[in-house]
């Protein structure tokens, strides 16, 4: 039986006179891999700021697990269960690796004063170390996160949104500026933990190989209203989507 | 230089403060007293500051109600040892109300918020003197009494003879050492990670989880309980506190002790607050020039090392260890 994780119901977002999002409504099972994709100006960002709570729509409703998340503190947001990667590199530049996903999940431990009294690493280094080893960062343990290359920094980003052991992730075009070695093990490793946890994905990109590659079903936005849904090979095939995004 | 631990190198720091007034007169007695006060202060900022990341410029401020609250209470008869923990108290409460604007401004604009708040300080001290004796301050506060241990009096302890200025030294560093093994303990634990990924990035530490509002609000009423714990010392040990002593120009001094020894390092306030507070003295020997010599020393520091001496420290034992490559615009790119 499915089990509705995120549901976009009806969401319109405007910008003085700027539509950036027109009645926009989706869900996303748990387990599914929605892709997000669009041209520029499309309304993802806008779209996906409304699903984090950080911008509320003009109208509709965003509920995660049954919960709405309008206007909810992204810290909020964590503790529902919902992880997030960033556009931009996003770690703690002058932190360990270790640090950098043990900070990711301490939160999620304890109270503010179990914190404060009990073990410096909030009895995470084990679940950390694991974290670390399936993202295959393993040998950069100890070294200052800021030290590590750009994919690398990206594979970390996304082992922190997991490190809290989320029902659903929204990665923000995590292969964008990532060499082709380093794509292909963000991918492998993010299918690889899809399919042992069953975490939800919702993924932005603009990069079409891994999208259709990664999502089993692909959501295309074009001038803020919803164009196509379907399959990757039904969003390969569809005419709206080549006359709007791919370009033929 | 790892040959040697680092509770070894503590302990040797250790034994060296334990020893360092004995035999000595009054006045470098005081300047050392003088010294572990302040580091309390800084270390205090150096929290708020170097660990969280959120400036201010009121720390002076917080040594005064720490001052004042202790004057008042131990003029009334109060023992110390009561009268300061109810002044750090009130200096984390005030110092939580402070932190609220850190919550909506940020960097330079903070800065000026908090230096109005040490300004409205000073201004109350000096304006409601049926409290705080204004202009003239509050004077001859009782040093504490702990019965074998009697800092008003001179008495040999141990077979040594100690005068009293010397006692109030011990307590003076009985107060750091246990203040400083807190912060290293606060600092070692998950808050401070916390702390520290406020300062690094703190968006994305929202999104993990991390209520970033009640850590910002920590930094700032911790770090000010340090400052009112250094006011609490001040009071017995200086016994007259008035206004002035309080000035935004010693706030700015303390903001120099954490950048000059480095922000974000545990041991930098210690450093920092010894150049502010003892090489004036060592320059005393080439009289008028030594302002003009600290001065210049404190430009070229600032240029050349901006994280301060820890962070000159920490480059020499880079260079010692195996080389590892820091990815500069990794760093940039990084900060959202």
């Amino acid at each position: 039986m499915s089990q509705t994780v995120l549901s976009v119901s009806h969401i319109s977002k405007s910008f003085g006179g700027i539509h950036a999002v027109r009645d926009v409504s989706f869900e996303v099972q748990k387990g599914e891999v929605l892709g997000l994709i669009g041209p520029n100006g499309s309304g993802k960002s806008t779209l996906f700021n409304c699903v984090l709570g950080q911008l509320q729509p003009n109208a509709g409703a965003v509920t995660v697990k049954g919960q709405s998340v309008s206007g909810m503190r992204a810290c909020d947001l964590n503790k529902l269960g919902v992880g997030r990667t960033f556009q931009q590199l996003s770690v703690f530049p002058e932190m360990t690796v270790l640090d950098n996903i043990i900070l990711a999940g301490q939160e999620h431990h304890g109270t503010m004063l179990s914190r404060l009294f009990g073990a410096p690493d909030a009895g995470l280094t084990g679940e950390a170390d694991r974290m670390i080893e399936f993202f295959r960062l393993g040998h950069l343990r100890d070294e200052m996160a800021g030290s590590l290359s750009y994919g690398q920094q990206k594979l970390l980003d996304a082992a922190m949104a997991f490190m809290a052991g989320p029902d659903l992730v929204l990665l923000d075009e995590p292969a964008g500026g990532v060499n082709l070695t380093m794509l292909a093990n963000l991918k492998e490793r993010l299918q690889t933990y899809n399919r042992e946890h069953g975490t939800t994905f919702v993924v932005i990109e603009h990069n079409m190989e891994f999208v259709m590659s990664l999502c089993t079903r692909i959501i295309v936005l074009a001038e803020g209203a919803v164009i196509a849904e379907g399959t990757p090979e039904e969003i390969r095939s569809n005419s709206q989507v080549i006359d709007a995004y791919l370009g033929g | 230089m790892n040959a040697i631990p680092k509770w070894l190198w503590i302990a040797l720091g250790l034994a060296v403060l334990i020893v360092a007034p004995i035999g000595q007169g009054n006045y470098f007695t005081l300047i050392l007293c003088s010294w572990l006060m302040f580091t309390i202060a800084a270390m205090g900022l150096n929290l708020t500051l170097g660990y969280a990341g959120q400036i201010s410029l009121a720390q002076a401020s917080f040594m005064a109600v720490g001052a004042y609250i202790t004057a008042l209470l131990t003029l009334n008869g109060i023992h110390w040892i009561v009268a300061m923990p109810a002044a750090v108290v009130a200096c984390f409460f005030i110092g939580l109300l402070v932190g609220f604007p850190a919550l909506r401004v940020k960097g330079h604009f903070l800065a000026f918020v908090t230096l109005a708040f040490n300004t409205l300080v000073v201004l109350v001290l000096r304006n409601e003197d049926w409290l705080t004796g204004g202009s003239y301050g509050k004077f001859n506060m009782p040093r504490p009494d702990f019965w074998i241990f009697n800092t008003a009096r001179k008495s040999d302890v141990l077979g040594i003879a100690l005068s009293s200025n010397q006692k109030i030294y011990y307590l003076c560093l009985i107060t750091f050492v246990v203040f400083a093994a807190l912060m290293y303990g606060l600092i070692r634990s998950p808050w401070g990670r916390a702390f520290k990924g406020l300062r690094e990035n703190p968006i994305r530490a929202e999104s993990l989880g991390l209520d970033t509002r009640r850590i910002t609000l920590l930094a700032f009423a911790i770090g000010s309980a340090g400052g009112g714990l250094a006011g609490s010392l001040m009071s017995p040990v200086v016994q007259f506190i008035e206004p002035n002593s309080f000035a935004l120009v010693h706030s700015l001094r303390i903001l120099l002790m954490v950048v000059v020894g480095g922000a974000g390092y545990f041991f930098g306030p210690m450093l920092g607050a010894a150049v502010v507070i003892l090489l004036p003295e060592f320059l005393r020997f080439t009289q008028g020039y030594y302002l003009i010599l600290y001065s210049v020393a404190v430009i070229i520091l600032m240029v050349y090392s901006p994280s301060g001496l820890m962070g000159i420290g920490d480059r020499i034992l880079s260079k010692l260890r195996p080389q590892r490559v820091v990815r500069g615009d990794m760093k940039e790119g990084a900060q959202l």
